[in-house]
């Protein structure tokens, strides 16, 4: 067939994948076992690195489910600058010599059935001009993912007709109001007034929703390397310098955040240091409430550099943060702060006052000094983890 | 004097989602039609970037929109922001319904009937904004640098242009999930095309800067009252587009199915926990592990 | 390179622009230096601004400066009611001072300084465009020095420093030029006064029917008595056009006696049954929304009901005005005024049987702001200027307070204009070695500075006249021989003489007293008032709502070192920062910045400046 398999752009940095690669991966995994077994067919899900001396991490992504990886490997391909990047995956999203080091039968390979991107920085820019280059469509922000057979009446692809469109992903993105999800479908243009053929369906994908699959060093995998042509035009285009600017405070691919303020008085030190365990038992990011970035208690510089920091501020005069759980530990509930963290799923604060402002935007108000409640809290949280672990 | 540089903005209207100004339907949806329309906030910021270059290079600056008849007020808006020399608008029904790609055909068409774009030029530099606060792809920028052939720099905090060599440097912004923040300092030759990141703050920093910007922003609100005549409307016909490559025809996707995603967000009614009763904290715990459970919604 | 300009004038408020119009108008290129986002967002004023028509010399007024001040700037009401009020609980004794009030004055408009401040930019700015300078806002000055060739080197948080021939501080009462170049120490709290107010809502034909007045007519309100809580000072309420300003101005040393949080001042004035009479108003209550309901249901009742009470409140203030009535049916919105009468109704209507909406009397606070003015009788610099930067209006510590008479802005206007003069012939002359001095003897001859330093029997006599019907022993044995002198109109040229020479400042203290103020007053109330009745309670916003209403782009730096967080001073701080932003922790004062109206109340014991340039608080209305 012209149109196979589901290609998977990895994004990695300092010689791992990030996480999201995996988790695309891990999705990829699931969607092509359901696809080949729905379909009778034996379609892969392939991996493409783009990067320099990548050939040590093809290996892990077989591990999380890539069947085959292309690899192009160039110190032009250091750090990711779309200019360069976009020709070259372009070539190897349209090279059907590739395809068949991994996949012989797919002698009529054009370009690949499905493409998957990240929804970060790079991936979402990447995707809209890789796709645009393969003259195709894409949904960006994904959350949810399902191929099926629709019957589609549409105005202009279908000329008003009932149609079924086979394998078609469809791709589920969360609107602005959170309220709504869109489908979106990549689909051809069977007017014959306007026919057209669309592939990839390609979309980006938000980091955090999508799990990888558990890590199988039995797996088998193809790894090609593939040589790219570069355009000496594309070439001017030069990074003069990376700074790093700041160890990332994450809000954004975590599923909870842990926030403390002054109720950590008490003991500023081992409050804080409770608070790191709680989020770390939660694989949640750390935040405070704004006084705390003004280091206003005295602790070890360590704490004071990690923690008391203006990019962990949660409010108006810092991060807005929407994720699944939000803890406010010994944080009264100023607007500002509350402006900051409204918008999150479930929140729970740990404060003795019961008239804190924050008890009118929480879902569970426990009652208590963060010094009792915190450990108590984590070791719970402990009990429990055996058992989850048996549910995954 | 004949400008050395040639700017151009795409820009996008969009609802005013401030409270008071929006209006939301029984199911929650947003009521467009009793919801204002404005410049969007990221297009807003795309012509400060745009209006740094009139500022310090002095650049002509251009605007264009793909919209309905009422885009009109988007220009106006954005002529304020950055004393556009043009302002374009491509409305057609034909173009309607597009989706990124196609819109990008659109854009494309028109931003080759600027002045920056006439003689055999292409236009140096075409900013838009980081995406739309209400389709929110933040595709059509990338998509429409494609179409134009410019090298695309996206999250861009700070730029400047090397006018002897006919470079842009750029600074961007780039997160990388799980790691650190990167600021990449960034050189490309004219012409490129800027998405400016949503943090971008244009600086003028000396004082003969600080009083041309003064000046040309009085002048942009001298033309105010005129500029809805300043508008140079195009219909599919005048860009020249072909039918099949814009609107609908020419989109490969499409909007197949809108639900209610089943959690929504709200003010909340806080069940009390009494902290001291390790069994209420058991129940806390489990909650959360509940929670987790979850999809992120963003 | 480093840039060049003839002069820099650093603040944007009434005075500094008025100094970079009229060098402008004189031909001369001139950049003022704004910190704020633009100007008029850092200034707060009671406030009314007169123009001054003196017997004996002349004063630059502010439609000398601009022509078209009177036919185009967005003042607000032409003060033509003065009264004071003697109060005491809910007895008031009103005193008619309009002849006080018009006394060698051409008129005194209320005014918001932030919508005036910002035409006189555009005015100002404009005309400085044309002789190369103009107005550079969000630019926080950071110093002041000078190079070998004698010139002014201005360096700031945002820009590239530049040199200039001549500089004019016009920063205000909280000066980092003063401080920076050594020109003057801070004010001492016996030289400053802490003022604060707020501005109350009201449309502008409800404001015309309760005060009295007509259209564009506008009334000043005094109050002495209990409403001071036993402070040197006293409240003031002016009408605006569709506005009040409330608030009460004391004598900052009065305070640090018996520190009162500047918000409780307020809440005294607002109390009062005479005052809450004033500013009441009718008010949408929204009803609290049934949490039982599915959550997209309140959302979609909270944004239904906000739009709703949107709507009331702009179609009533446009339907009590004139020409906003007029707009409306000009634009064919509507047909009549009977017409928007109708639907108020018809929303108020909806809002009541759909949503609970209630409506019920009270009044509308719309911002709430605090300002330190110096009190040019004891703080006056008697030499406003230092090399070749000279020193105008508040900076220079020259506001006028005489009794029921509070005046800086048209000082601080008259000031800039004589500022603006001699650099003007120093350029000419490019001789800048006796600019200084020269402005020095230009102020020196301005009857304001007259008035700083001596009784004006004539105004005396006015007050007096006005203060008739007050029995003379309730004014007591302090004054009883004075107040005999006064009222004869023979001696009265002797004593005033006898006083002027013995010196304003010995008098001062006899004068400026809590007896004056609060003990004084009080009695005439309760002797000679009349019982006001009031209607309802006003519901007084927290501290925390006021602060949440005011506009700020935090700085993440504080602008503020607490040095001595033990001293004395700086646990009254606690009480007298008008936002809270002081906390006692542990016997040790703490600083939380973010709230801070830089009102300079604690700039005294701290080592304070101005937040960088587009940082801090924004004044909406001034």
């Amino acid at each position: 067939m012209k149109y196979e398999h589901l290609y998977v752009v990895i994004e990695h940095e300092g010689g791992k994948p990030i996480p999201v690669s995996l988790e695309m991966l891990g999705e990829a995994r699931r969607l092509m076992d359901g696809y080949n077994s729905k379909y009778g067919a034996s379609e892969l899900v392939v991996a493409v690195v783009l990067g320099n001396n990548v050939r040590k991490l093809c290996d892990q992504l077989v591990h999380y489910g890539a069947d085959a990886v292309i690899y192009a490997d160039s110190p032009e391909l250091e750090y990711s600058r779309n200019a360069v990047d976009t020709p070259v995956l372009f070539q190897i999203a349209t090279n059907r010599d590739l395809v068949l080091k991994f996949a012989p039968k797919s002698t009529g390979f054009v370009k690949p059935r499905y493409m998957f991107f990240a929804a970060d920085n790079i991936g979402r820019q990447l995707s809209s001009t890789v796709v645009g280059y393969l003259d195709s469509g894409l949904a960006s922000d994904i959350n949810k993912l399902a191929i099926s057979d629709l019957e589609i009446k549409h105005e202009h692809k279908t000329k008003g007709q009932a149609m079924v469109y086979e394998r078609t992903l469809e791709m589920y993105r969360p609107d602005f109001s959170g309220f709504l999800w869109t489908t979106i479908l990549c689909l051809d243009n069977r007017n014959p007034a306007i026919a057209k053929e669309f592939h990839p369906q390609a979309c980006s994908i938000i980091p955090g929703v999508f799990a990888p699959i558990e890590r199988d060093a039995t797996r088998k995998g193809v790894i090609v390397d593939y040589a790219p042509t570069f355009d000496p035009e594309s070439l001017k285009v030069k990074i003069l310098s990376r700074k790093i600017v700041k160890s990332s405070v994450d809000f954004d691919s975590k599923k909870a955040v842990v926030s403390f303020g002054r109720g950590i008085k008490g003991s500023p030190e081992e409050n804080i240091r409770m608070v790191a365990e709680l989020a770390k038992e939660l694989d949640a990011e750390v935040g405070v409430s704004l006084p705390i970035s003004k280091k206003p208690f005295p602790v070890s510089e360590n704490v004071s550099s990690t923690y008391m920091t203006p990019d962990r501020v949660v409010g108006t005069s810092g991060r807005k943060v929407t994720p699944l759980l939000y803890i406010a530990a010994g944080i009264s509930g100023t607007m500002h702060h509350l402006a900051g963290m409204k918008e999150s799923g479930f929140v729970l604060a740990i404060n003795p006052d019961e008239d804190a402002p924050i008890k009118g935007e929480c879902d569970m108000f426990v009652k208590g000094r963060m010094e009792d409640v915190v450990p108590a809290l984590i070791e719970e949280l402990r009990r429990l983890r055996p058992a989850l672990e048996a549910k995954r | 004097m004949m400008p050395d540089l040639y700017v151009a903005v795409i820009i996008k209207l969009e609802p005013d989602f401030s409270e008071g100004n929006v209006s939301y339907n029984a199911d929650g949806t947003l009521n467009r039609a009793e919801t204002k329309s404005i410049l969007g906030p990221h297009s807003a910021i795309a012509c400060q970037a745009a209006f740094l270059a009139k500022v310090k290079y002095g650049a002509r600056v251009a605007v264009g929109t793909m919209g309905p008849p009422n885009a009109d007020i988007a220009l106006a808006q954005a002529q304020q922001v950055c004393d556009a020399d043009e302002l374009h608008l491509y409305s057609d029904r034909a173009f309607a319904g597009a989706d990124t790609w196609a819109t990008a055909e659109t854009l494309r068409a028109g931003i080759a009937k600027m002045e920056g774009s006439s003689s055999g030029r292409s236009m140096d530099i075409v900013f838009s904004g980081h995406r739309a606060s209400d389709g929110e792809t933040g595709q059509t920028g990338p998509q429409t640098a494609v179409k134009l052939g410019s090298t695309f720099l996206g999250n861009v905090i700070d730029y400047d242009v090397d006018m002897q060599r006919r470079v842009v440097r750029a600074f961007r912004l780039i997160t990388l999930q799980g790691f650190y923040d990167v600021v990449e300092e960034v050189e490309a030759p004219l012409p490129v095309f800027i998405a400016i990141d949503p943090t971008y703050k244009a600086s003028f920093n000396t004082v003969s800067q600080r009083l041309a910007f003064e000046k040309y922003q009085k002048q942009a609100m001298g033309k105010a009252a005129t500029v809805k005549q300043q508008i140079k409307v195009f219909n599919a016909q005048q860009l020249g587009t072909d039918p099949k490559l814009v609107g609908l025809p020419g989109s490969p996707t499409i909007v197949y199915r809108v639900e209610k995603i089943p959690k929504a967000k709200a003010s909340r009614m806080a069940q009390v926990v009494d902290g001291s009763d390790r069994r209420q904290l058991a129940q806390v715990a489990a909650k959360i592990h509940e929670v987790l459970g979850g999809m992120v919604i963003k | 390179m480093t840039e060049r300009y003839d002069v820099a004038i650093v603040g944007g408020g009434s005075a500094g622009l008025a100094a970079l119009k009229r060098l402008a108008d004189l031909g001369k290129q001139a950049v003022l230096i704004e910190a704020g986002r633009q100007a008029g967002t850092k200034n707060v004023s009671g406030g009314i601004l007169y123009s001054k028509k003196p017997k004996n010399g002349r004063t630059y007024n502010v439609e000398d400066v601009y022509s078209n001040f009177l036919s185009e700037a967005p003042y607000e009401r032409k003060i033509t009611k003065y009264i004071l009020h003697a109060v005491s609980k809910d007895k008031d004794f009103a005193i008619d001072l309009t002849a006080a009030h018009e006394y060698q004055a051409n008129f005194g408009y209320s005014v918001l300084l932030s919508r005036l401040n910002s035409w006189f930019a555009g005015q100002a700015g404009e005309a400085a465009e044309r002789q190369g300078g103009g107005i550079v806002s969000g630019v926080h000055v950071r110093s002041v020095s000078w190079n070998d060739g004698g010139r002014a080197v201005i360096e700031s948080d945002e820009l590239e420093h530049f040199e200039v021939k001549a500089v004019i501080a016009a920063d205000g009462v909280n000066s980092e030029i003063a401080e920076m170049t050594g020109a003057r120490p801070k004010f001492a709290p016996e030289q400053l006064y802490q003022g604060v107010k707020v501005v109350v809502k009201m449309p502008e034909e409800i404001v015309e029917e309760r005060f009295g007045i007509g259209t564009g007519e506008g009334a000043a309100h005094l109050f002495a008595g209990d409403v001071t809580l036993g402070h040197i000072g006293g409240g003031f309420l002016y009408t605006n056009r569709d506005t009040l300003s409330v608030g009460a101005v004391y004598h900052y040393d009065s305070l640090l006696d018996k520190p009162a949080a500047p918000g409780a001042l307020v809440n005294a004035l607002l109390e009062n049954p005479l005052v809450s009479e004033f500013v009441r108003d009718e008010v949408a209550v929204k009803e609290e929304i049934d949490r039982n309901l599915p959550k997209e249901e309140q959302l979609r009742t909270k944004f239904a009901v906000s739009k709703l009470v949107k709507t009331w409140n702009d179609l009533r203030d446009a339907y009590h005005s004139p020409s906003a009535r007029r707009k409306l049916i000009e634009g064919g919105k509507f047909k009549s005024e009977d017409e928007i009468k109708s639907r108020i109704e018809y929303v108020k209507g909806e809002l009541v049987s759909k949503y609970s909406t209630k409506f019920v009397t009270d009044y509308v606070e719309l911002e709430y702001s605090t300002k330190l003015v110096p009190d040019g009788k004891r703080g006056a610099m008697r030499k406003p200027y230092h090399k070749n930067v000279l020193f105008v209006g508040d900076a220079a510590g020259r506001g006028i307070f005489i009794g029921p008479r509070i005046e800086g802005l048209n000082v601080g206007i008259d000031d800039a204009v004589r500022a603006a003069d001699s650099i003007a012939k120093a350029i000419d002359r490019n001789d800048f070695s006796s600019m200084g001095e020269s402005y020095s003897q230009q102020v020196e001859a301005s009857p304001y500075t007259r008035d700083m330093h001596e009784i004006d029997k004539d105004y005396l006599k006015v007050f007096l006249d006005a203060a008739k019907a007050v029995p003379k022993d309730i004014v007591g044995q302090r004054y009883g021989m004075i107040f005999r002198l006064m009222s004869s109109s023979t001696l009265r040229g002797l004593a005033v003489g006898l006083a002027n020479m013995l010196g304003y400042d010995k008098l001062l203290p006899l004068v400026e007293s809590e007896e004056t103020y609060v003990q004084v007053p009080i009695e005439i109330a309760e002797r000679l008032g009349k019982a006001v009745t009031t209607s309802y309670k006003p519901t007084i916003p927290t501290l925390a709502q006021r602060v949440a209403k005011l506009k700020y782009d935090d700085d993440r730096q504080s602008h503020i070192k607490v040095t001595k967080p033990e001293a004395e001073f700086m646990k009254k701080m606690v009480t007298l920062c008008p936002t809270n932003c002081y906390l006692l922790e542990d016997g040790k004062v703490v600083l939380q910045h973010e709230a801070c109206i830089e009102c300079g109340t604690c700039a005294k014991e701290t080592e304070w400046r101005h937040p960088r340039g587009e940082k801090g608080v924004a004044i909406q209305y001034g």
